[in-house]
């Protein structure tokens, strides 16, 4: 057993898991989605996202591209919900926006442990 | 993926980046929880962009003070914990990254991708050179002089750094790397299309041919300049056609010889290199008995140039092993003894000889023999050799008859090799002359020409002689002729000589005037700076080449 491996996995799953506990609900209404599970879904995308850093194989800079992706939809999410808590009021369009975000950082880490699992079932160690 | 210092630093970084994230995160998660107090006593519960806002400017110890409201004990206790937190956390990063760009691999790597950008900046010809020493730098010079670009790659960083602070123009791109490694010759751009040349004069001979065989194994057109200094190691080099071999001792050799046998040959050829001019004072080396201090590779060389020559020689070494191989042949050419001891010269018959040659591997010894010949013999002319270049000379000091300069013949030999191919192919085919023929050329070129003549090479091509190509292309016939022809008078003659003509592998030396030119002509010409203007004015410029050829002024109209 690697180690390297278990955490490397463990967040990259957990960030794509955390990504859809977030997505998951009523399309155009904030209720069902958690600021907090957002909040959760971000840190663990930005440490799958360092875990991945420095990797030269052309599968380590796939991988880091598909977080950096998910990084930012998620990031941008945040940051419209926390503008339009703010300064703005939130409307549908907003709620639409942040969770269409998130969706699609769900794409993302979807291809990330698509990308993952399928290189562990190469590896032969 | 060639950027590996972008990939250090991200792999460096990674621990840092998550005790970064980690610290934020768990200061945030507290401070989100924690009730805290609006102005009017409500629970206010601080939201994810506050907490973020606060630890933010906590963290990197800035300090805006406690926002949106006053905290209360319970938040400052929180508060008080995550400043620490956050502010170790934050500074290990920065630790980390300051640490890492001060880190030597990152620095060495920082420097090759600077050495490699500037390599793809280079858009003229250029050379490799290896090794930077007094003589590289010499030739690194002359070969800046004339519109070459070079880079080096030198082992000791030392070295390295006395060559940046030399200031060349253009700039010279150093990589500190052993030049031996294929890898290092690679990322010197080896395979770029403009990568004339390799030039590898390291003391080591093993070294030089590995370097040789590599290179051509990297890039088969590319010229090699190498350095040999024994036999078996020339014929290695030719095996894989090294283009200039340059071995000291055997130049020295035939320089010995040929100041001997032909002064004026070598007068020729000290021309030719750039050493000389054609009216300086040789020491006149009268052919007699020359009596030789050691036998090391040099003398070796010596004795194979000079044997087979109607000159009278002794050699004197201090260690027998060295003496064996030619000892059943030569045993009354030999003398094994110390060169410095009185007793030993004039058991060699120092009274008798004309000449003594001091070239043992230690300076002071010869010049110590070359003293002590002197008080035995008040005619006899003394010889040195002289290894290093040196600001400081001791050779200059100690009148010394005739000083032989290696390094010299090296640097000049290396660099017109490479800069002038036709002056280097004419100063090997005159090897073959006698000393009647370059009597008679040197007489002619300082009457004719000057002193010091300039060497000019012109190929008839289309980018050096337009002109020429288009008249000859029309099937008409042009001879050489046609450069003699003064622009100033078409009736007067420039001072030109035409040195050399060069059709496909042919040579002919000294061509005469009314030899038709074919395309793809190589010519050498000895002149002075104004025909070798009007030459290439003829060579390609309508109007001039118009008026060389018939006597009058090309008209763009027809005169009515």
């Amino acid at each position: 057993m690697n180690l390297d491996k278990v955490i490397s996995g463990f967040f990259i799953i957990l960030a794509m898991t955390l990504n859809f506990g977030f997505f998951y609900g009523d399309l155009d209404s904030l209720e069902a989605h958690s600021k907090y599970e957002l909040f959760a879904a971000i840190i663990v995308n930005l440490i799958a996202t360092t875990l991945k850093l420095g990797d030269k194989t052309q599968m380590g800079s796939v991988l880091l591209a598909t977080s950096l992706v998910a990084d930012i939809q998620l990031i941008a999410a945040a940051i419209v919900w926390a503008i339009a808590y703010y300064v703005y009021v939130i409307d549908k369009e907003i709620v639409a926006i942040i969770i269409s975000l998130s969706g699609g950082a769900l794409l993302a880490n979807i291809t990330s442990v698509a990308l993952y699992v399928g290189e562990t079932l190469k590896s032969k160690r | 993926m060639q950027n590996t210092s972008l990939w250090i630093i991200l792999q460096k970084m990674r621990i840092p980046f998550i005790v970064i994230i980690l610290t934020y995160t768990i200061a945030i998660i507290g401070l989100v929880s924690i009730d805290g107090m609006d102005a009017n006593g409500n629970v206010h519960k601080m939201t994810i962009f506050d907490a973020l806002y606060f630890i933010s400017y906590t963290a990197t110890t800035i300090g805006f003070g406690e926002t949106p409201y006053t905290f209360t004990y319970s938040q400052r206790l929180w508060v008080t914990f995550s400043i620490y937190l956050t502010v170790i956390g934050w500074f290990y990063g920065i630790g980390t990254l300051i640490g890492l760009l001060q880190n030597k691999t990152f620095l060495n790597e920082i420097a090759r991708v600077k050495f490699r950008r500037q390599i793809g900046h280079i858009r003229k010809k250029y050379i490799i050179v290896l090794g930077f020493s007094y003589v590289t730098n010499e030739i690194i010079k002359r070969l800046l002089a004339n519109d070459m670009q070079v880079v080096v790659i030198e082992k000791s960083e030392e070295k390295a750094n006395a060559l940046i602070l030399e200031n060349y123009t253009p700039t010279v791109p150093v990589l500190v790397l052993d030049a031996y490694k294929a890898n290092a010759l690679e990322q010197a751009g080896i395979n770029k299309s403009n990568c004339k040349a390799v030039i590898s004069l390291f003391e080591d001979d093993a070294l030089n041919l590995r370097i040789a065989i590599v290179s051509r194994l990297l890039n088969k057109n590319i010229q090699l300049a190498i350095k040999a200094t024994t036999p078996n190691s020339v014929n290695n080099l030719k095996d894989i056609n090294t283009n200039v071999i340059a071995n000291p001792f055997s130049t020295i050799a035939n320089e010995l010889k040929m100041a001997i046998k032909s002064p004026n040959l070598l007068k020729l050829e000290k021309w030719i290199y750039k050493i000389d001019t054609l009216d300086s004072h040789l020491v006149k080396l009268p052919v007699g008995k020359y009596i030789i201090c050691g036998f090391g590779r040099l003398g070796k060389n010596i004795y194979r140039a000079l044997k087979n020559e109607d000159i009278e020689f002794v050699f004197i070494e201090i260690d027998p092993n060295k003496t064996q191989e030619f000892q059943e042949e030569s045993l009354h050419q030999m003398i094994i003894g110390d060169a410095d001891d009185k007793n030993v010269l004039l058991k060699a018959g120092i009274k008798t000889a004309t000449a003594v040659v001091a070239f043992t591997n230690n300076d002071t010894t010869n010049i110590s023999i070359l003293a002590t010949a002197k008080k035995l013999n008040d005619d006899i002319i003394t010889i040195a050799r002289e290894d290093e270049i040196e600001d400081v000379s001791i050779f200059s000091n100690a009148q010394i008859d005739y000083l032989f300069m290696p390094s010299k013949i090296l640097v000049n030999k290396i660099t017109n090799a490479l800069i002038n191919p036709l002056a280097d192919t004419f100063a090997r085919a005159i090897k073959r002359k006698d000393e009647k023929w370059a009597t008679s050329l040197v007489r002619s070129l300082v009457q004719n020409i000057d002193a010091n003549p300039v060497l000019f090479e012109l190929s008839i091509n289309s980018s050096q002689a337009h002109q020429i190509c288009e008249y000859i292309e029309a099937s008409n016939e042009i001879a050489l002729s046609i450069f003699e022809i003064s622009l100033h008078n078409r009736n007067l003659k420039n001072n030109v000589i035409a040195l050399l003509l060069k059709r496909d592998d042919e040579i002919v030396i000294l061509p005469s005037l009314d030899t038709p030119l074919k395309i793809d002509d190589k010519l050498l010409f000895a002149c002075d700076e104004n025909a070798q203007n009007d030459i290439e004015y003829i060579a390609q410029n309508p109007y001039e080449f118009h008026y060389a050829l018939n006597g009058e002024e090309k008209t763009l109209f027809k005169k009515g």
